[in-house]
């Protein structure tokens, strides 16, 4: 049977004033040593640290969901730079990555990152948090509904939920389970950074979902796969010609 | 809406036909279905390709008019859910900042 679902969530919160233990402390453990932020660049993780890198960087400069989400944050005034906007870290549980909103920064977690399909998604996923942060007034820390917000638009557009990956997870579903999927990956991710019930983010998670399950930027539709992703950037590279024509 | 000579179709044709393409396969029913549990409705993106290539042929303002409203639905569409957060009017101050350690060498 197959582990834990992996999760990827924002709020490493590092830089927070550490009066209360945070979930996200024990995930990202480099995260939140008083003052170290420092990459894990010892000899013992030089091999999985490399294998990030290398996976990144073929990330970045191929998958269409990320070259579009890249393009997206470059309009928005925040161009990503590999070596300040991305660290690769070995983290603790099943959390693939993170975005660190307090160090604008994406937590990819190299030990739990399998192979270059699981880069891609969890690269698409933390950078459609970092494009939130980007363009939008995101409480990370205090609003629950705005973090619910994040998590379920990454879940929806990520390829997180997409039918192979639920099949893989042996959750068999057809009508309608993409949407189930997203409310679950969603609160799972929730659950992964902040101390509350299973029923306040399930309910967090609820409240938000009209809105931000339809909220489809920068893509314009859900990118079911690389085709759909091409499409939609293509439209982006496009929306001058676009919206000064309707 | 642009009224003058220097209109042209908000999309190339080619992006119509190709996204009626894909709406019609087999591939994108699935996705749908699994997605929003009912079939996909395609005929708009084939009345938007039979609007742009007849602008293309004959400049026709009937073209001009339908291609206008079906892509300004399009886009109402999009917008119609009211947003979680405020949008920001400019980037996070601190996102080209170095990180904390970098300041301090």
């Amino acid at each position: 049977m197959a582990g834990a679902p992996d999760v990827s969530g924002p709020g490493p919160a590092a830089g927070e004033q550490l009066q209360q233990q945070h979930v996200s402390c024990q995930v990202f453990p480099k995260r939140l040593a008083q003052g170290n932020l420092q990459q894990g660049f010892l000899s013992s993780f030089f091999t999985s640290n490399q294998k990030c890198q290398l996976r990144l960087l073929r990330t970045l400069e191929t998958n269409p969901y990320v070259k579009l989400l890249l393009d997206a944050m470059k309009h928005s005034g925040c161009a990503v730079n590999k070596d300040r906007h991305f660290s690769c870290e070995d983290c603790n549980g099943n959390v693939s990555g993170g975005f660190d909103a307090s160090t604008s920064q994406i937590v990819l977690c190299q030990n739990n990152i399998r192979n270059q399909a699981h880069m891609n998604r969890v690269v698409t996923h933390e950078l459609i948090h970092a494009f939130d942060h980007c363009r939008a007034h995101v409480d990370w820390f205090t609003n629950l509904r705005h973090l619910a917000c994040s998590e379920v638009r990454a879940a929806n557009l990520s390829g997180d939920c997409s039918l192979v990956n639920e099949i893989f997870r042996f959750h068999f579903g057809l009508k309608q389970h993409h949407q189930t999927c997203v409310r679950d990956r969603a609160t799972l991710s929730i659950l992964a950074v902040r101390n509350i019930s299973k029923e306040v983010a399930k309910n967090a998670v609820d409240d938000v979902f009209e809105s931000c399950f339809n909220d489809y930027e920068p893509f314009g539709r859900i990118p079911h796969n690389k085709t759909y992703a091409r499409y939609a950037h293509r439209d982006f590279q496009n929306r001058d010609r676009y919206y000064s024509n309707i | 809406m642009a009224e003058c000579s220097s209109w042209q179709p908000p999309r190339p044709c080619e992006a119509y036909r190709a996204e009626w393409k894909l709406c019609r396969s087999a591939r994108h029913f699935l996705h749908h279905y699994y997605v929003h549990g009912e079939r996909p409705a395609c005929e708009q993106w084939r009345r938007d390709l039979a609007s742009c290539r007849d602008w293309e042929e004959r400049r026709s303002d009937e073209a001009q008019r339908s291609l206008c409203e079906s892509e300004r639905a399009r886009v109402q569409a999009a917008r119609k859910h009211i947003l979680v957060w405020a949008l920001r009017q400019s980037p996070p101050a601190d996102w080209h900042l170095p990180l904390p350690q970098e300041k301090d060498e």
